[in-house]
């Protein structure tokens, strides 16, 4: 066997294991998502978004308690993690750049993006829960904000860094003060990119579960009340399907679907968004 | 070692045994460069690459401070004062001295909003004022009938050459007293180029021009007056004739008969 042949059998080879990896995965998707939407439609009706969740047998039973908790729960934390996380980004990116503190500030953050968040959960449940006493809304919103923190920071930092050097000292050159060549010139020229670190950042707090139990945990009937616990998607989700009444199976299916396809939304328009920018 | 030429116009800086010291740099990139600069008239900085034509000219509008730890010694007068001096207003500074760069910047926002930011940022808010001041600099800048249909159109869409022409416009708007343009062409395609260096030309009756070229010619072209550096200093200022035809200094000589570079 010459070498050319032998380098044509393994690059088969190589060809053929690959490929094989990528449908097998693929596979598995969409298996996964096969089932989801199959079972997922099949729960869905009005009574869903109408109603709270009823004890099984009963006909007018919904998710209104979940889908009111989960909107205030990730729509607070969103409120609270999106700005602090944008000016973290631009202080590291801005003004602390390559400084002792702002390297710091990457390293920790990096770690806390690959912490467990069920960790994040315990240390919240730990400082909040128990000196509160009680489980509370504010809790949760408090563990998803520090989870989705270092994702929008880092996100916006390195969107910061792409704009180019030369941009800036053209404002600068033009007389502009440093924090209008930040807000009009910098910003202006990351924005597609941050926005895109926004919508992965908030539908990655979307899915998350653990912190929850830990913090707002679960409340049957609709509840705003900030200091008391609250319903979630992702905990209704998990409950209801953990339990042997097939009523309750069933929203816990369209639990799962509407949060899927709210995090499949929001991850396909962000990166729509790169998509369009990278594009022009 | 060196030979300056005196410049018998007014002048609109005079740089005085200048030094400048990178932060990151033990020695200085600049050594006792002593320049005067004529008002009105285009003066070439030429040298090969890394010789300090950019450190030079981003001195001038102190674009160094931006970054900390750099260090300037000597002076550089401008209208009476010594703009090196602690005190110095760097923001009234740079909309006097305004500056182009090598690659075109174009902010990512409209072709109008471009040349009208400077403007705004000296607190012009009136709508007519600001439309006829953002028209004049685009006429001046030889770039009004290219864009005049579009001037809400994204800046980014324009070829290199326009955008060049753009940033000039931008620059010329708050009518500076001073233009420093650092190598402006050397992105760009010999149109666009011999576009930038006619218009360069047509500016100095209003503005006093400092321009980087590595390109000999261009110099030759458009300056009236030429400096070739060498590892830091400056080694020769003259009339741009007659620096081109019969240099003073042996260096100057060989780098424009193309013995190195
Ligand atoms: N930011 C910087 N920090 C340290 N040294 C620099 C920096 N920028 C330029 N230099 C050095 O200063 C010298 C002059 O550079 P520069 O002014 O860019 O040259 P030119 O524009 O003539 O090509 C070079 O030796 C270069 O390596
Ligand atoms: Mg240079």
């Amino acid at each position: 066997m010459t070498a050319i042949q032998k380098r044509v059998i393994i690059n088969g080879i190589v060809m053929v294991l690959s490929t094989l990896s990528a449908v097998i995965g693929l596979g598995f998707l969409f298996w996964i998502l096969f089932i989801l939407v199959s079972n997922g439609i099949e729960a869905m009706n009005w009574d869903i978004f109408l109603f709270e969740g009823a004890p099984p047998g009963y006909a007018e039973s919904g998710l209104k308690q979940a889908l009111v908790g989960q909107l205030i729960i990730v729509g607070a934390a969103t409120v609270i993690g999106v700005p602090l996380g944008i000016l973290a980004g631009t202080y590291l990116s801005e003004y602390g750049q390559r400084s002792k503190l702002a390297e710091t500030i990457r390293d920790v953050s990096d770690i806390m993006m690959s912490a467990p968040s069920i960790v994040v959960g315990s240390f919240v449940y730990a400082v909040m829960v128990i000196p509160m006493g009680h489980f509370s809304a504010l809790a949760g919103i408090v563990a998803l904000t520090i989870i989705m923190l270092p994702i929008i920071l880092r996100t916006t930092d390195d969107m910061l860094h792409l704009v180019p050097t030369t941009l800036r000292e053209a404002a600068f050159a033009l007389g502009a003060p440093k924090y209008k060549v930040v807000l009009q010139i910098v910003y202006r020229g990351a924005k597609a990119g941050i926005l895109t670190g926004v919508m992965l950042g908030v539908a990655r707090v979307a899915g998350e579960t653990a912190p929850l139990l830990f913090t707002s945990f679960n409340d049957n009937y609709m509840s705003t009340d900030l200091f008391a616990p609250m319903a979630s998607l992702t905990v209704t989700m998990y409950n209801y399907a953990t339990s042997p009444y097939a009523d309750w199976q069933r929203l816990g299916w369209a639990a799962a679907f509407i949060l899927s396809m709210f995090i499949l939304g929001l991850n396909i328009i962000g990166r729509l968004i790169l998509l369009n920018k990278k594009g022009k | 070692m060196s030979t300056i030429c005196s410049v018998t116009e007014e002048k609109a800086l005079e740089i005085n045994k200048f030094d400048f010291t990178y932060a990151s740099a033990d020695e200085p990139s600049l050594k006792q460069v002593t320049m005067p600069i004529a008002k009105n008239s285009i003066t070439a900085l030429i040298g090969p690459s890394g010789c300090g034509k950019s450190t030079l000219l981003r001195s001038i509008n102190r674009m160094h401070d931006l970054y900390p730890g750099n260090k300037y010694e000597g002076e550089i007068m401008y209208n009476g004062r010594n703009i090196l001096d602690e005190k110095e207003d760097l923001i009234s500074l740079r909309v006097n001295i305004g500056m182009i760069f090598q690659k075109p910047t174009a902010f990512p926002m409209s072709i109008y909003d471009n040349v009208a930011y400077g403007l705004r940022l000296q607190g012009m808010r009136n709508k007519t004022e600001l439309g006829d001041r953002v028209e004049k600099a685009l006429k001046d800048a030889a770039i009004w009938k290219e864009v005049r249909d579009r001037l809400k159109h994204d800046a980014n869409g324009l070829s290199g050459g326009q955008q060049q022409r753009l940033c000039i416009a931008r620059a010329i708007a708050v009518e500076p007293e001073i233009l420093l343009f650092d190598e402006p062409t050397s992105a760009l395609d010999p149109i666009s180029t011999q576009g930038i260096e006619e218009l360069v030309t047509e500016l100095k009756d209003k503005v006093s021009i400092v321009i980087v070229t590595h390109n000999m010619q261009q110099a030759a072209r458009v300056s009236d007056y030429t400096g070739f550096m060498y590892l830091g200093e400056l080694i020769e200022l003259g009339k741009t004739e007659e620096l081109f035809v019969t240099p003073k200094e042996r260096l100057t000589e060989e780098y424009i008969t193309g013995k190195f570079g």
